[in-house]
């Protein structure tokens, strides 16, 4: 599903390395959790996936196309391919919840018809079917976390990125949205989360990537966080 | 297609009235260079064509004594079609002139009938004469100082004519001078206002913009309401100037008649106007749809490069 070959990321000449000869193959419909502490490339590594920055170095292939080959009026089809969930949310303040979800796909160009079958679903799917006319200022930071993985899937996507989503979360709040994340990988989407949550690392038990000043230290099956 | 269409045009024109003042700055700047471009382009049209209506009347009147004799007048007839700058010479006898008086005042009897007081026709026999050039009027003064025609030529009429030319000529050219300097600086003017405009635009928009791109919306989604506020910049200049327009020149029409001597440059620029309003609004809409596009494109390549 996605492979990493060899990837060097440098921002600008004078800084450090981001990201130092990262190699990693992801397979479909796996979960793996990218661990390390800030600074340590996580961030980097899900803006390389998503195609929001490209490598200073090495290869990048997602569902078998080739990023360097990638033309720049394809990117947006490739985007609707991978959800992205944030630790902010990135919910439009003035858009209800039903809003923000229907703007993934007016943007799209998709119909309104379709628009309005879609929607509902997938708000059933995150648990918010009753708040569709909330705005994200009358919403818990839970509730706010489902919403945007709600417009992250309104594509169907095959991966879905999730980058600290819990990092803004207290702890009950934030195992309703690990929950909902392996609910999601269960129906087959390739979950990709960056945390540095030793507990949710811990229990669930799944591959463990472990990123350190942009170097790839340890990569296991049934990990467990080992960063102090 | 048209659900696309609605959704570009709905998000340009909640842009468009979001950005308040800004908005308003931009269109009132692109209304003020419409009108300055357009009322000198106007002005120089008709300017240009009040000047060939008025060369194509007669440059000088000579009026004849009554005793002139017909070979004599015949000859200065054939003296003056024969110099190179003269067009054509016209002979106006005396009932003809009289013919023309009582036509020009058919609507004021009491001048009507003043001709017919004492049964004699006052008016006298004139030849009128038409140059190619009216500064050539001077080269024809020795032909009327001659020896044999000066006994019969009451009087020789040309200045006024080409005071009148030589105003429009001057004022044609002082419109075109600071018409094209103050249109330059306007449009140059609305090109930085409105490319600000957008700018600030697309910051107010930057969490849209980036959710857009994260969810994968098509390029153009993220451009055209950019480029529709553009646009709107123009239309909404366009319908401002010519209200702007229509107002000033119902206003003005009088005082551009009495400056041009009764030549009614006044009504004959609101003529113009009406005649030619198609034209006019496609060449305002023209100018500033290019100048709202033009600004919006920059702006939005300048700082939604990367997709």
């Amino acid at each position: 599903m996605i492979y990493l070959d060899g990837i060097t990321k440098i921002y600008d000449k004078s800084s450090k390395k981001a990201l130092d000869n990262i190699s990693v193959h992801i397979k479909p419909k796996e979960f793996v959790i990218f661990v390390g502490l800030s600074g340590a490339g996580k961030s980097t590594l899900t803006k390389l996936i998503t195609h929001e920055e490209e490598p200073t170095s090495g290869k990048i292939t997602v569902g078998g196309i080739d990023y360097a080959t990638l033309k720049k009026k394809d990117i947006p089809y490739l985007r609707r391919k991978i959800g992205v969930v944030f630790q902010d949310f990135k919910l439009l303040p003035k858009k209800t919840v039903y809003e923000n979800i229907a703007y993934a796909l007016e943007v799209a160009g998709i119909s309104n018809k379709t628009i309005r079958s879609r929607v509902p679903q997938v708000l059933k799917m995150v648990g918010l079917e009753n708040k569709d006319k909330s705005f994200p200022r009358e919403l818990s930071g839970g509730e706010m976390q489902r919403a945007a993985i709600a417009r992250a899937l309104i594509h169907e996507p095959k991966i879905l990125i999730a980058d600290e989503p819990t990092g803004n979360l207290d702890p009950k709040n934030a195992w309703e949205i690990i929950d909902l994340l392996l609910k999601v990988n269960e129906y087959g989407t390739t979950v990709i989360l960056t945390t540095h949550n030793k507990e949710i690392v811990n229990t669930l038990k799944k591959r463990v990537i472990t990123l350190k000043n942009g170097k790839l230290i340890k990569d296991q099956e049934v990990g467990r966080y080992t960063l102090q | 297609m048209f659900t696309t269409l609605y959704r570009l045009l709905k998000t340009g024109f909640t842009n468009f009235l979001r950005n308040g003042w800004l908005s308003l700055a931009s269109t009132i700047i692109m209304t003020l260079t419409l009108i300055t471009i357009s009322v000198f382009l106007i002005l120089n049209i008709v300017l240009t064509q009040g000047i060939q209506t008025i060369q194509d009347k007669i440059d000088i009147s000579v009026y004849l004594s009554d005793s002139a004799k017909g070979q004599t007048v015949l000859d200065l007839q054939e003296e003056l079609s024969n110099n190179k700058d003269v067009k054509k010479v016209k002979y106006v006898s005396k009932d003809e002139a009289k013919q023309r008086y009582q036509e020009k005042f058919k609507n004021n009897p009491q001048l009507k009938e003043s001709l017919e007081d004492n049964g004699e026709n006052p008016l006298p026999a004139s030849l009128e004469v038409k140059t190619y050039n009216p500064d050539k009027l001077e080269s024809l003064l020795p032909v009327f100082e001659k020896e044999n025609y000066k006994g019969m030529i009451r009087k020789v009429s040309y200045k006024e004519n080409k005071e009148v030319i030589d105003r429009l000529f001057k004022a044609t050219e002082f419109i075109k001078k600071i018409g094209w300097g103050l249109a330059a600086a306007f449009i140059a003017t609305s090109l930085i206002i409105i490319f600000n405009t957008i700018r600030t635009a697309i910051y107010t928009h930057r969490s849209e913009i980036e959710i857009m791109k994260l969810v994968g919306a098509n390029p153009w989604f993220i451009r055209w309401p950019f480029l529709i506020e553009g646009i709107m910049y123009g239309v909404f200049g366009t319908i401002l100037a010519l209200i702007a327009i229509y107002i000033t020149l119902r206003l003005l029409a009088v005082s551009f008649n009495s400056y041009f001597g009764g030549e009614n440059t006044g009504d004959q620029v609101f003529a113009f106007l009406l005649k030619n309003l198609g034209t006019l609004v496609v060449l305002m809409l023209g100018v500033g749809i290019t100048i709202g596009v033009t600004s919006s494109s920059i702006a939005i390549r300048k700082y939604l490069k990367k997709s």
